[in-house]
């Protein structure tokens, strides 16, 4: 019995090891960026974007693609995160795959933080050049100081070519034409490795006399003078004054080398312009707003107005990203990531047109497994469990305006 | 053998014996100390270590030497007391910088691409060459903690600015000027990293005009004596043997 337990002992022990050792080989790429797992009210309820643009699915190294549309900044904002007085806008890609060679919000470049406004809507360009090859993820962001980054869609672009064909090159105002990506790397290693030498002199000085255990032992019996020789008082003095000399020589040799120098250059940047939306015609009552946890399924009852002197229909509820629609009102020409996108996800109990001064109360029903698969359903586990989006309507001429809706959101479990 | 024998039987036994503990102890205590100092300098030192675009004029050049004379400190205390071997601080640097080297190049360039202007280390062996060349000539810690400590902080912006130079040359750009290392910054897309998070050219130091750099120096030297202090107490502590009882030896 015992060596039948042993075996099985050993064996366990053996198949612990192969498992742990094949789990080591097993690497697989890290592509997307946590956007599933970054709370749902955070994204429904602080920016939201829409009108993306990816410029090309597709990529050669060296050439631009540019991501650009529009981004709303939620009024109604959680109070568990701080407001977007610093605000960047960044791109959620794995590392520099692309790099940023521009960002412009309301057309002013942004290459520092900013302050946005909340209720307001920016128009954002990021212009990115392809670096390094494969298909990569390519998401919009805005960065908020206390809040943490605010990821928008993804879509997957692929960059052909190689990284050795990368260059990145500027003249500097001095008139030095250079190539950003390897610019001052011969004089990063050449300084490194000269006073690494140095270090390592300085080191082998000591090193090549008996160190611990007899000079331990001189200490212990009282004869610690007796290791520092004046030899080695020379020698130290020579480093001591080598170094400063050096220090100071090589200090004036790269004054001269580079006369014009500046600090880094930060700030604030404020005064972003955002786009002067026109005043909406179409009001909306948020009546009740229930997620059916099995169903996959948010039910909202709508009371909505419409003041404008045209019939209007509700073709798109915008939140978190992800769209949907209506088909008998709008379809989806812009090439919107698929899985964002739920075309015939929008159902409206009566969706024919207002007529201008009409108020009817309607049940709208958001529905597609994309509650589940970006997580949206967490929302009932956040700590603010308030649902918010965009509406789009359309009138006749296909003139589209956009309403916010913000309310309670109740879970029905059954 | 008993255990009141020799467990070597010639001079000549011992002397080999004991240059073999020196290179053990070497190869060991350099590699304890990458490992330890690293760690210690990425969580203190952190982004000012590891990007171009954070190695200013104000807060790089304070925080800096703050945080990286501890390891130098204590191991200075501790190779000095116990051997009178004037190498702690260089040890220290040769451990850290290897370290920092080996993680810039195959992490930050290797895989996540970064380019290697972008994310270099900051040079710490002048002052280290100098804090292990006064504890020698001086022979005191006190001394060390003071002179060396200030030295420390002093040399630590001109020790770095032959590599950091060429990086803060003046480029335009979509119209507004930028040092290289600004538009690297931008250029080198950091997710985790927004422009936000950047602590640089922050500080009331704005009657020193640009000339802020030296008076930073001397800030940062100041602290880094104090804190040269408290490190060198803990290397003394560490490197007592009252942890063992005499019945064990």
């Amino acid at each position: 019995m015992k060596l039948i337990k042993d075996k099985v002992a050993k064996l366990s022990f053996v198949a612990l090891l192969v498992t742990m050792t094949a789990a080591i080989f097993y690497t697989p790429t890290a592509s997307a960026h946590g956007e599933k797992s970054q709370a749902a009210f955070m994204r429904m309820r602080t920016i939201h974007w829409f009108d993306l643009n990816w410029s090309k699915e597709e990529v050669a190294i060296n050439d631009t693609m540019s991501i650009s549309g529009k981004f709303h900044v939620f009024a109604g904002w959680p109070e568990t995160v701080d407001k977007p007085e610093v605000s960047f806008l960044n791109i959620g890609i794995p590392g520099p795959v692309f790099i940023r060679a521009g960002s412009w919000i309301g057309g002013q470049l942004v290459p520092r933080s900013v302050s946005l406004e909340l209720g307001e809507t920016y128009d954002f360009k990021v212009l990115l050049r392809a670096r390094r090859p494969g298909e990569w993820h390519v998401h919009s962001m805005m960065n908020v100081e206390g809040g943490g980054p605010i990821i928008g869609p993804g879509k997957w672009v692929t960059i052909t070519g190689s990284m050795g064909e990368f260059t990145n090159p500027l003249t500097t105002l001095t008139g030095q034409q250079i190539d950003l990506e390897t610019y001052a790397l011969d004089s990063i290693y050449f300084w490194h490795a000269v006073w690494y030498a140095i270090g390592v002199a300085w080191l082998l000085f000591w090193v090549k006399r008996p160190m611990f255990i007899p000079r331990h032992i001189a200490i212990s019996s009282g004869k610690a003078a007796s290791l520092i020789s004046a030899n080695d008082k020379k020698v130290g003095m020579a480093f001591a004054l080598g170094t400063v000399i050096m220090l100071g020589v090589t200090m004036g040799t790269t004054n001269e080398k580079y006369p014009v120098t500046t600090p880094l250059q930060a700030g604030l940047m404020r005064g972003i312009k955002w786009i002067e939306m026109p005043a909406t015609t179409v009001d909306v009552k948020v009546e009740d707003a229930t997620y059916r946890v099995p169903g996959r399924a948010m039910q909202m009852t709508l009371t909505i107005t419409n003041n404008g002197d045209s019939p209007i229909r509700l073709g798109e509820f915008n939140t978190a990203s992800v769209r949907f629609l209506d088909a008998d009102v709008l379809e989806d020409e812009s090439g919107y990531p698929d899985d964002l996108l739920a075309e015939e996800g929008l159902t409206v109990s009566d969706n024919s047109p207002w007529a201008p001064g009409e108020t009817r109360t309607v049940s709208v029903t958001a529905s597609d497994a994309a509650w589940e698969v970006y997580r949206l359903a967490d929302l009932i586990y956040d700590p603010d469990s308030r649902f918010a989006g965009l509406l789009f309507f359309f009138d006749e001429d296909g003139n589209r305006q956009m309403t916010m809706v913000d309310a309670p959101l109740i879970p029905s479990f059954i | 053998m008993s255990a009141s024998q020799s467990a070597v039987r010639s001079r000549a036994e011992a002397v080999k014996v004991s240059r073999t503990f020196d290179w053990m102890i070497l190869f060991t205590l350099f590699f304890v100390i990458l490992g330890g100092y690293h760690i210690h300098y990425m969580l203190t030192g952190g982004d000012w270590d590891f990007w171009a675009d954070w190695k200013d004029r104000r807060l790089w050049v304070t925080v800096a030497p703050i945080v990286s004379i501890t390891f130098p400190a204590a191991v200075q205390a501790c190779l000095w007391w116990r051997y009178r071997l004037p190498v702690g601080a260089t040890i220290c640097v040769l451990g850290l910088l290897l370290g920092e080297w080996i993680n810039r190049y195959m992490n930050f360039w290797g895989w996540t691409y970064f380019p290697v202007n972008f994310c270099f280390p900051s040079n710490l062996m002048p002052g280290a060459i100098l804090l292990d060349t006064i504890l020698l000539l001086g022979g005191s810690m006190t001394l060390t903690a003071v002179v060396g400590g200030l030295a420390w902080g002093l040399v630590f912006y001109p020790g770095n600015w032959p590599i950091i130079a060429p990086l803060h040359v003046p480029v335009e750009y979509n119209g507004m000027m930028f040092t290289l290392a600004d538009l690297q910054g931008y250029h080198y897309v950091r997710t985790g990293t927004p422009e936000y998070i950047r602590m640089v050219e922050k500080g009331t130091l704005r009657t020193f005009g640009k000339d802020v750099a030296p008076v930073s120096a001397f800030f940062s030297g100041f602290v880094s004596i104090i804190i040269y202090f408290l490190w060198h107490f803990f290397g003394k502590w560490f490197a007592k043997t009252d942890f063992i009882s005499d019945e064990d030896l």
